[in-house]
């Protein structure tokens, strides 16, 4: 199981015990994992008093492959720091990386990898379509196929039009598919991307959206970082909630949406359907309607429940009005996570 | 090292330089001072050739000089903290491959440089009487291993320091390399050991640059021999190699930002 409660000084309220039914699909769990990251931790040292900076501290967790796996933070929280030491750009003090079966700094893998730094930027005086031929030549594409995979990637991020034109008059959109572009220009096993959705238009995220979704059913890894937590909820298979350099959450988000808890309205009022021996749990108030007359809002936690109290609803003969799933969103537990440092399930609280 | 990994680096390299405006400006000056010199110096025949190649040849070391230092010291450096190296860093590219890439691309640029000014410099004599000799050949090319070298000492101050501290060294380390030979004759007339130690060490530490200077023998006419020419490739070689291992030995154990 990758679930994991992490951090040893700040209790969490162990998720395994929260979420029912989201084993991993056994083929899955029996291939190597693409992305292992074990006790990583980065302390930055800065200016002449060598003074420390916490980047991350012993943060791990692996990624399967085929999967989808964000990172969320906040400012500052050490997720480019992660991505860095993936990379072997920043070096940890301590931890293990290993990227699709390698160790980190073997170059090798890295030829099975595509990146997309936080803030892409390039050379000035190059042009889309010889950034690309120049990262070609470095992944080592057969030059025959160099022109192919050129346009493949132009055509990918929609930057055929601008191609031709200079780096250094870009806009920031346009960098950043570019970026994307030479990410995917090796035909990444794996693709690590830091905040890929930042400085994109509404069309441009959402075909980047696509873009991903398409990688991912075609196979391809994912590990990214994104503050867009609709989007995160949309792609990911799993997230990690870093907060001050520690990952406080690592969770598969299929989970999340298992455990959301339901509000049922049924007709009649809620003395009502006390008194026709609904179970007790369900009368606790499925909202912030507590009025006596009107439709009853009962509560049920988790499918389960829900099964249960509809069951009795029918035996009673209350017509049920509406059932609604109240989903801890993901933004809701990474709110949480960030203001209590611990979390809390929306379900059960 | 990929043979094409350093190749694509040192393109790249080429014709990000060679783009540069600071490029244009530096060729453009240069031919204005050169064609000025041609142009103002109201001296007897003779002596005008004398000045023309004299000035040109020490204005085309210091134009290189210029656009090695400012281009060079920014070159590593600008990469790593607008992360332009990340993106080339992740894919399966050493980091030695890429000094070597980007130290080849900036020398490629300074050849192509000196081939420019040389031309003109070569047109410039044809029009003085008396100053055309093919013997600046060997000049322009014991320039180029000068500036080859300075190249190197550029790439490797720009790995451990900021691009202002980088060419203030590199500019530091082209004045002593120029100077070496007289501070180490200073020292040997020192009375006390100090001096005299210091002296060879700062003999020893910084690049002869004197070797490349021909300016006196090609302005008096005197012929540069073949010997000379091997020596200075060596020489130059030698101090460009050590500096590259040096640079790719500090570069490696650098961090960069995510
Ligand atoms: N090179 C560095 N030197 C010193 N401190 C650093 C360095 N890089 C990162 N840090 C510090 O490490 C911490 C984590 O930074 P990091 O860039 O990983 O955050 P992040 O989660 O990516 O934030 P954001 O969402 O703003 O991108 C911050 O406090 C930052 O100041
Ligand atoms: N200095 C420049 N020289 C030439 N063209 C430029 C320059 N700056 C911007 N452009 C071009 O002008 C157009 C508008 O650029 P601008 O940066 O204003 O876009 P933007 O709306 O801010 O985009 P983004 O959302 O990507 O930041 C683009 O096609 C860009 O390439
Ligand atoms: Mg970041
Ligand atoms: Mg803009």
């Amino acid at each position: 199981m990758t679930r994991q409660v992490l951090v040893e000084n700040e209790p969490l309220v162990p998720a395994a015990a929260l979420i029912a039914g989201s084993a991993i699909p056994v083929s899955r769990a029996a291939q190597p994992p693409a992305l292992r990251v074990a006790d990583l931790t980065k302390t930055f040292r800065s200016g002449f008093a060598r003074r420390r900076l916490r980047g991350v501290e012993g943060v791990s967790f692996s990624v399967g492959r085929g999967e989808v796996f964000a990172l969320l933070g906040h400012n500052g929280a050490g997720k480019t720091t992660t991505i860095g030491c993936l990379l072997d750009l920043v070096r940890p003090d301590r931890g293990e990386i290993t990227l699709l079966g390698c160790d980190h700094r073997d170059r090798r893998a890295r030829a099975r990898i595509g990146y997309l730094p936080e803030r892409p930027y390039f050379f000035d005086y190059l042009t889309g379509r010889e950034l690309l031929e120049f990262y070609c030549d470095l992944l080592d594409v057969p030059r025959r196929e160099r022109r192919d995979r050129v346009d493949g990637a132009l055509r990918r991020v929609g930057m055929m039009p601008d191609a031709g034109r200079r780096l250094g008059k870009y806009s920031k959109g346009m960098l950043q598919r570019l970026g994307l572009a030479q990410a995917l220009l090796g035909e990444p096993e794996l693709l690590i991307l830091d905040e890929p959705m930042s400085g994109l238009d509404p069309m441009g995220r959402r075909e980047v959206r696509t873009l991903l979704q398409e990688l991912k059913n075609q196979g391809c890894t994912i590990v990214l970082s994104s503050h867009i937590v609709p989007d995160v909820e949309q792609l990911a298979d799993a997230v990690g909630i870093l907060r001050e350099g520690r990952l406080v959450l690592n969770e598969r988000l299929g989970a999340l949406a298992d455990a959301c808890a339901y509000r049922v309205r049924a007709a009649g009022c809620l003395g009502e359907a006390a008194r026709c021996g609904l179970p007790p749990w369900a009368l606790s108030g499925g909202g912030d309607t507590a009025a006596a007359q009107g439709p009853a809002d009962l509560a049920a936690a988790d499918t389960q429940q829900l099964r249960e109290l509809l069951d009795a609803c029918h035996a009673a003969g209350l017509p049920v009005l509406a059932v609604e799933p109240r989903r801890t969103g993901l933004e809701d537990l990474f709110l949480r996570t960030h203001e209590h440092g611990t979390v809390v399930h929306g379900g059960k609280a | 090292m990929t043979r094409r990994h350093v190749t694509a680096l040192a393109r790249g390299t080429f014709r990000e330089t060679v783009r540069d405006r600071v490029f244009y400006l530096v060729a453009v000056f240069g031919f204005l001072m050169l064609a000025s010199t041609a142009v103002l110096s109201p001296l007897t025949v003779g002596a005008q050739a004398k000045i023309v190649t004299d000035v040109g040849l020490a204005a085309m070391v210091l134009l290189g000089l210029l656009v090695v230092v400012f281009v060079g010291s920014g070159m590593v450096r600008k990469e790593m903290e607008k992360g332009t190296i990340t993106t080339i860093l992740a894919k399966p590219v050493g980091r030695r491959e890429y000094l070597l890439g980007k130290y080849l691309g900036l020398s490629l640029t300074m050849a192509a440089m000196l081939a420019v000014m040389g031309g003109m410099f070569l047109l410039l004599t044809l029009m003085s009487p008396g100053a055309f000799s093919l013997r600046f050949v060997a000049a322009f090319y014991l320039t180029f291993l000068e500036l080859a070298v300075i190249n190197a000492v550029v790439v490797f101050f720009s790995t451990c320091v900021s691009p202002v501290l980088a060419a203030i060294f590199t500019l530091g380390v082209f004045v002593v390399g120029h100077l070496s030979q007289s501070i180490r004759d200073f020292g040997r007339l020192q009375e006390g050991p100090l001096m005299q130690h210091l002296t060879t060490v700062v003999y020893y530490l910084t690049p002869n640059l004197e070797i490349f200077n021909v300016r006196g023998a090609v302005v008096h006419g005197d012929v540069i021999g073949t010997p000379h020419l091997v020596l200075a490739t060596l020489y130059g070689a030698c101090w460009a190699a050590l500096l590259l291992l040096l640079s790719g030995a500090v570069f490696s154990r650098r961090e960069l930002r995510g």
